[in-house]
């Protein structure tokens, strides 16, 4: 708590950051008090412009971009939420695992992630949503996404610890006497973790964008709204050629403030926990 | 030779390991699709001419043998390491009997170079401006680029590709529409110049994205070393600005920037599938995608084969370049 | 300090897009005054932009300078029209019979095994050897040894024996007796097409045969192509008037026709505008209104609404798995479902007013309507269900047509006011949108609603159907949510499942699925009173149990239907010469079989916006001239695109 509040004093990028999850959240649980159910059709009139009855437009086949638009974000965080959860800590803890043990740990664990980096995401994807002849639900598709982003973070996370190892500060860690575990949490967390939070929010993007991708070309449930879905129907129904901008401005925009409010956020908690800037913070605040 | 065996044969060895391996997936994965390639092939068939029912049976059983599809899975498994040592990547199952390595080198070269040329391009500006702008964060004008492009990379590539395809093919119909080149292949200035011309939209629309996230990983690379004591170090010493950034702080953000470009790299060749979809432009991308939904077992390993291979090697690559770019790491 | 460098910068960034984004809003007439003005063509070849037309490409090509089109591949249509050809044509708009290369209908004799055919003499393959029987009696032999091609199986199950008589005569010995043999040559999408004898004989292997250089029977020849299947060039023969296509049409066509596969709705409406597209076989609704905007010298079939082509020989369907033990296999439960619909909410709303209706499992066009609307509308007004033992129910209504005249008049549309015209652009009829009766049908058979209204079934579970159904296919999905809605309105709920084209028909084939949103099978028709084509294949002795493909058995029995009636119909018809006058009466009791079990319900017929820019080309066949199929991508286009010409003056760059 005290973080959050030293952060929120001294930060203007988390400021702004928290504040856009604040209103992303806020719209997130407006999402409950939808006066239409996500998939309803035809309860306001089509094609309109924005306008203060429907303040993003509505689309062709009469839904209300805002209200669409709560339930997307939603759906869309929550899956790559969850992708960014299940891949990333899986990864942090293969990476980091494998660049500390070393010497036949690592070979063999290298070569089974290599074995996976090896095969391409984006045609396994599209394998996969085949094989299950597309019974590809949100929830599996949050799954399936993180299982493949775990390889190719942790072959990264593997190298910037194997760098932080031979560090200065790390002989000079273990030549004073400090554990391993300490070693770990105290001098090398502080310098992996801006990495790894910068690194979360290219997960965090891959994941939209595979679902985005995985939509355009059909393959995932798109009877559910998400910023995916709510692109592939923009689409459909020629928002582009038909001048209807709208209908896909709202989630590409939606998509861009999520992923900038993230971004901001992890700047600043990388730079708050840096200890170095720490130290010039407190001396400049004292 | 001390190095060499307990360093690059182990490493060589691993190489293997990795793409075996890989390979075998891509063997085994493709063969769960629901529906045989020759049910494929029949339907179709019978979707657009009338198949005699009574006729059916015995085209299905004519089908299945030229496949070479007969047999345990095992023995065909067996049977295509034979062929792949003898460089024969089999027929494409969905364009029978057009052999894999037809298709593929049709493909390929499109992919390959647009890729190629896009990722080193972006890569190299992202690391140049990220570097710059993390180095000196509090500049007006790094602060701009600093937003666009964090703007700028959350767009989904699909429809960035979109709007430029619209403004630049329809609103000012400036570039075609579809395509990799105009006329023959010569070493004509004309081909060439189209070649260009083709190429600009499709790799814009990589370029900017991927310069956009390396931007920012390289930003985000460069603020914790530009914090760290040997920048200060170097600044207290008097070191010129353009010193510092090219050999402190690039030197040391260095690494993982090789690695993932080596990755990258290697990458190029499962193909842009999104790019041939929304520029028609040429490459391996679309076989393989349709080679999917084919069930087209040979096409779908053929090319993931390269790939396999390509990534494996840019990562066995890297590997062994660690030590010459980090001197502190060394080969253990 | 640092807030105001925050704020700056952000403005500048997003004020930068605004005006970007806004700059592509407000620049809806540029095309018109850009497009036309460079007369460099973007065109990849060097051919003249007046000399070339341009047509739209259905499929990307995965192999391209290989012309052995009788290896079973991806399909390559548009190729088969100008540089192949084969004995007889239907025309799938007039339903006319062509003689190509064969001179005149072929001949049986009493027990159908044996038919006769006389050939057309003067016709030239394009180096300049004269076909005759030889090539045909060729082809067939060759086909039926090399199994694996297609309609090797087909003709090594029938021919016994092949012979020419005389260089223009041929007679086939059927092993069995077959009055449709002849079907194996006759033209609707493609039909066994013919092998230059001179050619082919030297080949070792004809199933790696590229046949390229090729040697073209049609008007056209290969002249270049995109490596990466994009695009085809054809050149017009020196020699086109020793061809069917020059001989019977004795037009010219256009010295190139150059296919070329722009991608989704929008790219082509793009190309259209920027006139490098001068003919394209299909967009989707919103497209085809942004062509009418953008480009004003394009037109489909009536040139206005409702614009699209409907005499495409196809039709939609929701079908229901008959194969499994659900609620839907009751014929009332499907007549429920039925009485649901709203048919005119379905065809204005949903398709936007552009297709006929049609209540029978038989596209509703002009010719069709005449052998089989028309007669069965008597018998459609007088049909009866049962609701209830003993209380029957008139479902057929006859008012539809009027009311989609009256919806198109709030659009401000014309329209006809003379009912028969009517009943021509938007068909004959369909069934009441009647919720109290479906109401009562559901009940009688163990349904109730709980107190939300929604359906439980007799088990006592809530209600739900699971319909599978594949959004590029434009049509049936836009008629799967309409269903979805009107259903939703009477307490059901239908859990559509969205799938790309491939995993769907996999499934649709494998009797993977509860409902379905369709189209073909006993829906598709013949442009002739044939019922025998679309079928056959539904006979049960080709019955494919749920979990195994139909395309792996031949069936088109995917809604795994079974019903002695209808085999005793088809076993009937199987036998019956195609003009025998009792195969129209047998192809009205099928029609009326399928309409009292309602097997399926049939919602509206194909229609297509066949689209040709005239900037460059005309006399393409339209509705006030239709002469011929506009279908440029059957076997029988090539009799379409002879007859495109120049236009007498390119329209002045605007």
């Amino acid at each position: 708590m005290k973080i959050l509040r030293d952060l929120f004093k001294h930060h203007l990028a988390f400021r702004a950051g928290a504040v856009i999850v604040l209103l992303v959240f806020l719209l997130v649980s407006l999402s409950f008090f939808s006066p239409y159910e996500a998939t309803e059709r035809r309860v306001v009139p089509k094609n309109q412009a924005p306008s203060l009855n429907h303040i993003l437009g509505t689309t062709a086949l009469g839904q209300d971009v805002f209200w669409l638009l709560t339930f997307a974000i939603r759906n869309s965080l929550m899956v790559a939420g969850l992708a960014v959860l299940i891949g990333r800590s899986i990864a942090v803890l293969l990476g980091s695992f494998s660049g500390y043990m070393g010497g036949g740990v690592d070979k063999v664990l290298q070569s089974i992630v290599d074995s996976f980096i090896v095969i391409p995401r984006l045609p396994l994807l599209i394998l996969i949503s085949v094989i299950v002849k597309g019974g590809l639900n949100l929830w599996g598709l949050a799954l399936l996404l993180g299982f493949l982003d775990i390889f190719w973070p942790s072959k990264r996370y593997r190298s910037q610890i194997l760098s932080l190892r031979e560090r200065e500060f790390t002989y000079t860690a273990v030549f004073s006497g400090m554990n391993t575990f300490n070693i770990i949490l105290k001098e090398h967390f502080p310098f992996f973790i801006p990495y790894l939070l910068a690194d979360a929010v290219s997960g965090f993007l891959w994941a939209i964008g595979m679902e985005i991708t995985l939509a355009i070309l059909g393959l995932c449930d798109l009877t559910r709204p998400t910023i995916g879905t709510m692109i592939y129907w923009g689409n459909y129904y020629q928002a582009l050629l038909s001048q209807r901008l709208w209908v896909l401005a709202a989630p590409v925009i939606g998509s861009i403030f999520i992923v900038v409010a993230f971004y901001l956020i992890s700047t600043s908690l990388s730079e708050y926990l840096d200890p170095r800037t720490r130290l010039k913070r407190l001396g400049a605040s004292q | 030779m001390n190095l060499l065996k307990s360093y690059l044969l182990p490493r060589i060895a691993q190489w293997v390991i990795t793409v075996f391996i890989g390979i075998t997936v891509t063997f085994i994965i493709p063969r769960l699709i629901p529906g045989d390639p020759v049910e494929r092939t029949l339907s179709s068939l019978g979707s657009l001419q009338t198949l005699d029912p009574r006729a059916v049976e015995s085209l299905k059983e004519a089908l299945a043998d030229l496949y070479g599809l007969d047999g345990t899975q095992f023995d065909q498994y067996i049977n295509f390491w034979k062929r792949l040592f003898k460089g024969d990547l089999g027929p494409s199952l969905s364009a029978f009997p057009t052999p894999v390595i037809e298709i593929i080198a049709k493909g390929l070269p499109w992919t390959v170079g647009l890729l190629t040329t896009s990722t080193l391009i972006s890569w190299s500006l992202g690391i140049a401006l990220g570097t710059l702008a993390g180095y000196s964060p509090k500049r007006l004008w790094w602060q701009i680029v600093d937003k666009a492009f964090i703007s700028i990379y959350p767009i989904p590539h699909y429809i960035l590709a979109l709007i430029l395809v619209m403004v630049f093919s329809y609103y000012f119909p400036i570039f075609p529409l579809v395509g990799g080149a105009s006329g023959k292949p010569t070493l004509s200035w004309t081909y060439i110049s189209s070649i260009f011309e083709h190429s600009l939209l499709p790799a814009t629309s990589l370029i900017v994205l991927s310069t956009a996230f390396r931007f920012i990983m390289a930003k985000a690379l460069t603020t914790t070393v530009a914090g760290s004591d040997y920048v200060g170090y170097a600044e207290t010493a008097g070191l010129s600005k353009w010193r510092i950034v090219l050999f402190y702080v690039i030197q040391n953000t260095m690494l993982p920037q090789v690695t993932d470009l080596g990755l990258s790299l290697g990458a190029v060749f499962s193909g842009a599938l999104i790019i041939e979809i929304v520029f028609s432009y040429p490459g391996i991308g679309y076989s393989l995608y349709m080679g999917v939904f084919q069930a087209d077992f040979n096409l779908i390993l053929g090319i993931t084969i390269f790939s396999i291979v390509g990534i494996a090697t840019a990562a066995l690559i890297v590997d062994l370049s660690y030590p010459l770019l980090d001197p502190r790491v060394r080969y253990k | 300090m640092k807030i105001r460098f925050d704020i700056i910068s952000w403005l500048i960034v997003v004020g930068l897009s605004s005006v970007l984004s806004l700059g592509c809003k407000d620049q809806p007439g540029t095309t018109e005054t850009t497009s036309s003005s460079s007369t460099k063509s973007q065109l990849p070849v060097d051919v003249p932009r007046q000399d070339v037309f341009v047509v739209d490409q259905i499929f990307r090509y995965s192999i391209v300078e290989n012309f052995n089109l009788w290896m079973p591949g991806p399909p390559s249509p548009t190729r088969q029209g100008l540089i192949m050809d084969t004995l007889w044509y239907i025309d799938q708009e007039t339903g006319e019979p062509i003689n190509a290369l064969a001179s005149r209908p072929p001949v049986y004799n009493e027990d159908f095994t044996q038919m006769t055919v006389k050939l057309r003499s003067g016709v030239y393959w394009s180096d300049g050897v004269e076909f005759t029987a030889d090539d045909l009696v060729f082809t067939v032999n060759n086909l039926k040894s090399h199994l694996g091609m297609n309609w090797s199986t087909e003709l090594d199950l029938f021919v016994k024996k092949v012979e020419k008589l005389d260089d223009y005569t041929v007679v086939f010995d059927l092993n069995l007796p077959n009055p449709r043999f002849h079907y194996y040559f006759e033209v609707r999408y493609n039909a066994v097409w013919m092998q230059p004898k001179h050619i082919w004989q030297e080949v070792e292997d004809p199933m790696t045969f590229k046949f390229n250089p090729l040697v073209s029977l049609g008007a056209y020849e290969y002249a270049d192509a995109d490596p990466a299947g994009y695009w085809e060039l054809f050149k017009r023969r020196d020699d086109w008037q020793r061809t069917t296509a020059g001989m019977l049409t004795e037009k010219e066509g256009p010295p190139y026709i150059m296919t070329i596969f722009y991608g989704g709705s929008e790219r082509k409406a793009i190309a259209m505008a920027r006139h490098e597209l001068d003919l394209f076989m299909n967009v989707d609704y919103e497209a085809f209104q942004a062509v009418l905007q953008k480009t004003p010298t394009a037109r489909s079939w009536y040139k206005s609404f409702p614009w699209a082509y409907p005499n495409e020989l196809n039709g939609r369907y929701f079908g229901f798995n008959l194969g499994q033990d659900t609620v839907l296999n009751n014929k009332q439960v499907r007549w429920a479902l039925t009485l649901a619909l709203d048919i005119v909410d379905l065809q204005t709303e949903y398709i936007g007013g552009v297709a006929r209706v049609t209540a029978i499992p038989q596209p509703a066009t002009p010719r069709l309507m005449e052998l089989y609307h028309d007669p069965l509308d008597e018998w459609l007004k007088s049909f009866q269900i049962e609701i209830e033992e003993g209380q029957f129910y008139h479902p057929y209504d006859d008012s539809v047509t009027e009311r989609i005249a009256n919806w198109a008049k709030t659009q401000e549309y014309n329209v006809p006011t003379d009912a028969s015209k009517l009943r021509l652009m938007f068909g004959t009829g369909w069934w009441k949108h009647d919720l109290k009766v479906a109401e009562r049908l559901l009940l009688n058979n163990g349904f109730t609603r709980n107190a939300n209204g929604q359906w439980l079934k007799p088990d006592g579970k809530l209600w739900t159907i699971s319909m599978i159904v594949a959004p590029d296919e434009v049509d049936i999905y836009r008629l799967a949510i309409g269903a979805q809605d009107q259903w939703a309105d009477f307490g059901l709920k239908l859990e559509l499942e969205t799938l790309q084209r491939d995993p769907y028909s996999t499934r649709n084939y494998m009797g993977e699925f509860e409902a379905i949103s369709s189209w073909g099978n006993a829906t598709s028709g013949d442009a002739t009173a044939d019922k025998w084509q679309s079928i056959f294949g539904l006979h049960s002795r080709f019955y494919t149990p749920v979990g195994k493909s139909t395309a792996g058995s031949g069936s088109s029995n995917t809604l795994r239907i079974k019903s002695k009636e209808m085999d005793s119909i088809i076993d009937e018809l199987d036998r019956l010469h195609p003009e025998d006058q009792r195969v129209v009466e047998l192809g009205q009791a099928f029609m009326k079989l399928w309409i009292e079990n309602m097997y399926s319900i049939v919602t509206i017929s194909f229609k297509k916006f066949v689209t040709t820019d005239e900037h460059y080309w005309t006399g393409f066949p339209t509705s006030e001239n239709p002469f011929i199929q506009p279908l440029y991508w059957f076997g029988g286009g090539r009799f379409t695109l002879q007859h495109v010409e120049p236009v007498s003056q390119i329209a002045p760059n605007r």
